[in-house]
């Protein structure tokens, strides 16, 4: 890829320095031993965290944030464990992940990945009841990825049909584990749901 | 023993796809004579899908308060729950100012730092320790067992309680209850691929069946683990994987704490193990 030095933006590595988890970005001295660990560059031979580092350090910061590799991270932190530099590389992108998401909010680039999408339906869950309910997620996300009901009503099927199909049968969801009609069929609820909205509301209010 | 009394934080999936680890650990640490104080109203951790540190923090510290109220350190099955509760742990241990200003949300969140987080495997062998289990084992689990890990025991390093490569733990508590571990040190603390299940299904499918194929051609009964994710990726979804690529494992996946319970002499229904997907039957012939 080709460095256009006049679109480079010195800052961006600041960007990434002053938030939680990226403070050493700048420690980093590209041995790459973060991408000779990494399960997923030994499926994907295109996935480099080293190159993201170094991208992040010299200012690409739209090449950065649009870059779709961002988001297949499994998140399993062999980065980090292995970095001689302490670079703590799986915060480093769990930070530049967010500044994505924040840079696609102001309509600066578009991320070609489900995944964001995942984690809010996610997280809308735990802060409607305080604890994950699967089926909540699967209902937001789907429809959302596939851009209809019916669409993702498909896609779950699809993913999901036989999983639950096994849930139902060892009576891990439903009535026949003798736990309960609805056992994990239903949002499992905590009474302080207000505590769980005011914590949302507290982050919120912090990365604005 | 050193331990007597710990708060419990089961975990969002022990309440359905990991009701089984649930159910087991509740059953072995009774046999072992550790009470255990479920968290009430406990919330979720985040797992890994709060990647913002603030709300990782601040919904860890509601579960670790309410376990500071009856000064208890608390233990979970859930490796990620364990990780998310250790970050913070620590965070908020060093950290005045956030301690004040997550209390400040609300008074619930009010948390000081004299707890303990601990995973159940890090209790087991290090707490309690092995002379203590030996002491209490009925039965021999006569089993080729494929120690599996995961992510979040070993690594990362601030929250680690074993080897981030080589990790031990489970190899000798296998060895104890009368298991042989089948070579799987390139395995071990590979990804499962669980993160990415419903955003790249592709690459969590090959990640899981390089972890199933390796434990298949060790020669493995059985791989034992210690994460719910992992369970519902090596378990679960295991004829997923093998339909989508066209393998076939029939690899039972078993939580560690249900092989202990089997050789605490606990009967394998208050075990789960008519709970997991792939079939347990053969495994429960090699309990003598």
């Amino acid at each position: 890829m080709p460095i256009k030095t006049w679109e480079l933006d010195p800052n961006f590595k600041n960007e990434i320095l002053n938030e939680q988890g990226g403070e050493h970005l700048t420690a980093c001295y590209q041995c790459s031993t973060c991408t000779l660990g990494c399960p997923i560059t030994e499926l994907v031979p295109s996935y480099n965290p080293r190159k993201i580092i170094q991208m992040s350090l010299l200012g690409m910061r739209t090449e950065v944030l649009s870059n779709p590799d961002l988001w297949i991270c499994a998140i399993c932190q062999t980065c980090t464990a292995r970095c001689p530099q302490n670079v703590v590389v799986g915060d480093v992108l769990a930070v530049i992940r967010r500044l994505a998401e924040k840079a696609e909010e102001a309509g600066e680039i578009k991320i070609e990945s489900p995944r964001p999408l995942f984690e809010t339906a996610f997280l809308h869950t735990v802060e409607k009841y305080g604890r994950l309910y699967d089926i909540g997620l699967a209902m937001e996300y789907y429809p959302k990825r596939e851009g209809s009901f019916v669409a993702g009503q498909k896609a779950m099927m699809n993913d999901y049909m036989g999983f639950g199909m096994r849930m139902f049968l060892k009576g891990k969801m439903g009535p026949l584990g003798g736990h309960g009609l609805f056992k994990g069929l239903l949002a499992s609820k905590i009474k302080q749901r207000d505590v769980m909205e005011k914590i949302f509301k507290w982050v919120e209010e912090k990365e604005k | 023993m050193s331990v007597e009394k710990l708060a419990y934080l089961p975990g969002c999936p022990s309440e359905a796809t990991a009701l089984e680890q649930h159910m087991s650990t509740e059953a072995v640490f009774e046999k072992l004579g550790v009470e255990l104080v479920e968290v009430e109203e406990w919330n979720c951790c985040g797992a890994a899908e709060a990647e913002d540190p603030n709300l990782v923090y601040a919904l860890n510290a509601r579960n670790l308060a309410i376990a500071e109220k009856d000064n208890l350190d608390i233990m979970t099955p859930c490796s990620i729950c364990y990780y998310n509760l250790a970050r913070t742990n620590n965070a908020l241990k060093a950290n005045e100012e956030l301690r004040a200003e997550i209390k400040a949300i609300d008074p619930s969140l009010e948390y000081n730092g004299t707890i303990t987080p601990k995973h159940v495997l890090d209790v087991l062998m290090n707490d309690i320790g092995p002379e203590e289990i030996k002491s209490k084992l009925v039965k021999k689990v006569e089993l080729k067992v494929a120690p599996y890990y995961g992510c979040y025991l070993g690594r990362p390093p601030e929250t680690a309680f074993d080897d981030p490569d080589d990790p031990v733990l489970m190899d000798q508590l296998i060895e104890l209850i009368g298991g042989e571990n089948v070579p799987f040190s390139a395995m071990k603390t590979k990804c499962c691929g669980g993160p990415l299940m419903m955003t790249r299904g592709d690459l969590a499918f090959e990640m899981a069946r390089k972890i199933l194929e390796r434990a298949k051609n060790a020669g493995a009964d059985c791989i034992a683990l210690a994460c719910p994710l992992c369970g519902m990726m090596l378990d679960a979804k295991q004829p997923d994987v093998e339909k989508a690529l066209n393998v076939k494992f029939e690899m039972p996946i078993v939580y560690i704490t249900q092989l202990l319970g089997l050789a605490l002499g606990i009967d394998s229904k208050k075990l789960g193990l008519q709970k997991n997907v792939v079939d347990t039957k053969k495994i429960l012939e090699k309990v003598v």
